[in-house]
């Protein structure tokens, strides 16, 4: 964002914006920056609080009153957060009997058609609107590929691309169908739900894992998952059964 | 929140790697316009583009055009960085790309108008000058559509 600004404004079109990283905006110095204390990825604070949005946006925007810069200011207020008893519980139990498939493959698919009820429900309450489709696989398609690799403990390293993009896909599909029930969710819990519950979570640690003990391959382990994410994750949730690898 | 010293420090150490010189003398410009006047554009770093448009690549300093008069509830995101959320993204596109908002703003007077056409970058895994390019073009293009100043969002 910092290297836009730059750019743009040296190309004569004003700037203003959200830094989400206050000591990246100190360094790079953009011509004009509000400093915002919201998480990664919300640098508008929090969805649908219209009021709000519009208090981060008029502070970037009185940021071109400035007669001189650069101009890093510090937005006063912290996102609306819901306390976490607060926030909707998560509707689905991933204590079933095809957790103990005997197959990464057919333990995927069965978790697919269970959640794929809660995701249409998310979809309707979210007015249509899903992130799923960065892939043009469909969530079969990606269940039955992830579940394919993971059975022949392989990596997909002919087709890294199209691999994250399923992995997104999934992921999201996951997070989508994990709130489908109206209310304030906490990020962070349904992430930890997705990497400590589901089986999805686990065989992506796997991924993560395998990927990791490839050097040149390691940084395709952080395109799966934040450190955070997998620090949560111990594996330990989701007892693994009759899983082939060349380890057993 | 993303105060460094809530953080871990493997993600302290990750995010203050990105701590680089700025890339010149300040740019600064001005206008005599007032904002009720100037007409906005959005740009993010967030990959953004509808679904079926090219996704971005691991490291991608391309840029995908938004047109004011498509749904942008459509967007979708091929970031390749795992390290942010996505859930409110996933509930409200204005919490990335704030175009309703700034719809509002022209509605009540606030700003000008917006532009014909926004734009979206992916931000990460490269070096800043090797947005230079794409920038110029975005430039150019900005210009074309009489745009006086731009709304900058990040992940």
């Amino acid at each position: 964002m910092c290297a836009l600004s730059y750019y743009l404004e040296a190309a004569g079109i004003l700037t203003t914006g959200i830094s989400l990283v206050r000591e990246n905006a100190e360094s790079m110095q953009p011509p004009r920056s509000l400093w915002v204390p919201f998480a990664l990825g919300r640098p508008l604070g929090k969805p649908n609080d219209t009021a709000f949005q519009h208090r981060v946006i008029d502070a970037a925007l009185s940021l071109l009153a400035a007669p001189a810069g650069p101009v890093l200011e510090d937005f006063a207020e912290e996102a609306p957060s819901t306390p976490v008893e607060d926030a909707p519980a998560c509707p689905v139990s991933f204590a079933n009997p095809n957790s103990n498939a005997e197959t990464w493959t057919a333990r995927l698919n069965a978790e697919h058609i269970q959640l794929q009820p809660w995701y249409e429900l998310g979809k309707r309450r979210r007015k249509g609107r899903s992130l799923v489709g960065a892939s043009s696989s469909t969530l079969t398609e990606i269940m039955n590929r992830l579940g394919g690799l993971l059975d022949r403990d392989t990596l997909p390293t002919d087709d890294l691309k199209g691999f994250k993009l399923a992995i997104e896909d999934a992921k999201t599909f996951y997070l989508e169908a994990l709130t489908a029930q109206p209310g304030d969710y906490s990020a962070q819990k349904v992430e930890q739900i997705l990497w400590q519950q589901t089986q999805l979570g686990a065989g992506l640690k796997r991924f993560y894992d395998r990927f990791s003990a490839i050097p040149n391959l390691a940084i395709m382990a952080r395109l799966i998952a934040s450190r955070q994410a997998i620090g949560g994750a111990t594996g330990d949730e989701i007892e693994i059964k009759s899983l082939p690898s060349k380890e057993d | 929140m993303v105060r460094l010293a809530d953080l871990p420090e493997y993600e302290r150490e990750h995010l203050l790697a990105k701590n680089l010189p700025p890339l010149g003398p300040l740019p600064w410009h001005t206008t005599t316009k007032a904002l009720s006047a100037m007409r906005f554009a959005l740009i993010t770093t967030a990959g953004l583009h509808f679904r079926g448009e090219p996704t971005f690549d691991f490291a991608d300093p391309t840029f995908r055009p938004i047109a004011i008069d498509r749904n942008a509830d459509e967007l979708i995101m091929s970031h390749s960085s795992a390290n942010f959320d996505r859930s409110g993204f996933s509930e409200d596109v204005n919490l990335v790309f704030p175009i309703d908002r700034f719809q509002e703003l022209v509605a009540d007077n606030t700003i000008g108008s917006l532009a014909e056409f926004h734009y979206s970058f992916m931000g990460a895994g490269l070096m800043p000058e090797v947005y230079a390019r794409s920038a110029a073009q975005v430039a150019g293009l900005l210009k074309q559509d009489l745009v006086d100043a731009v709304f900058l969002t990040p992940v």
